[in-house]
């Protein structure tokens, strides 16, 4: 994978937008409506979600796992690291294979990948735990993953169109 | 260059996706709500992986675990009710105080920043009960 200096510019900006979204939406947890572990907006998915369209999987992979990183690291906890890792690369392996289907639109990639998440998210507290008792907690989580995959699809839909209107995406090839 | 565009309106296939995941849901769902009722359902407790205790849900009593720099205090058949809550804990993120009272098998109450989990397990029939009741 080649980056050049653009790129990687683009790279680190959209890591930064990113980090400020998940930051944001820790002011408003959505745990205090449904308390469980685990359960979160996701919206620094929005961020990995367009990164996979518009820079493809190597660039999205690689804003993930800085956010991943630098996340854990600004939030002195690092145990949360394999948790957003492992969450973060089965939603985008999963949004990468749905976004191959033609007849899925962003939303349904988006979904997928909310689930994807939840999975991947239950799959490390059962590592962490030692405990397959996490995966009771699985069922509500795909149900809300429904919700907020929906909801980031619908944020990332307003931003292609917004930004196609502003003639600011780059030209596919 | 941009890799390619997504379609931006929904369609019939983003409803099915959806309704799969929540099949997936239902299917999990079932099989963990499958579990005995209340009545011999222990709750066994872990930290970090390891089993450090075991208590009744059909008889009144509280115990404190702490793991991990959390203390937890949890009340077994609260308010009368055969089950397993947590009351109070000193954790950061208060999930467990928050999931309420557990009262199947198969339910469990998980606390993260402690690595502690209380989950009911079993659900069959003692070994010194009746094989059967006749006459």
């Amino acid at each position: 994978m080649k980056l050049t200096t653009k790129d990687l510019t683009q790279c680190a900006m959209l890591t930064a937008l990113a980090l400020g979204l998940s930051w944001t939406e820790s002011a408003f947890p959505l745990s205090a409506l449904i308390p469980l572990p685990g359960v979160r907006l996701g919206l620094a998915n929005i961020v990995t979600l367009f990164a996979l369209y518009v820079f493809g999987t190597p660039s999205a992979l690689l804003i993930l796992l800085s956010r991943c990183l630098l996340g854990s690291t600004f939030a002195g906890n690092m145990n949360a690291l394999i948790f957003s890792v492992l969450g973060g690369v089965a939603a985008l392996a999963c949004m990468t294979a749905l976004s191959h289907c033609e007849r899925l639109s962003v939303y349904g990639v988006s979904v997928g990948g909310a689930a994807a998440h939840q999975c991947g998210q239950i799959a490390a507290a059962m590592l962490t735990l030692g405990n397959s008792a996490p995966l009771y907690y699985l069922p509500v989580l795909l149900f809300v993953s429904v919700f907020t995959g929906a909801v980031t699809g619908l944020i990332v839909a307003f931003l292609f169109r917004a930004l196609d209107a502003a003639k600011a995406l780059p030209p596919v090839g | 260059m941009g890799k390619r565009r997504p379609r931006l309106k929904p369609t019939l296939w983003d409803g099915v996706l959806a309704a799969c995941v929540g099949l997936l849901a239902c299917a999990i769902l079932f099989n963990a709500r499958v579990g005995g009722a209340a009545e011999y359902v222990t709750a066994v407790v872990y930290a970090d992986g390891v089993e450090i205790d075991r208590a009744r849900i059909d008889t009144p009593a509280e115990r404190t675990y702490a793991a991990n720099g959390c203390t937890l205090h949890a009340r077994f058949c609260p308010d009368g009710v055969p089950g397993a809550r947590v009351v109070s804990a000193d954790c950061p993120t208060q999930d467990c105080v928050h999931t309420g009272t557990v009262t199947h098998s198969g339910e469990a109450i998980v606390c993260l920043p402690a690595r502690i989990v209380i989950r009911l397990e079993g659900g069959a029939v003692p070994d010194d009960a009746p094989d059967a009741v006749i006459g």
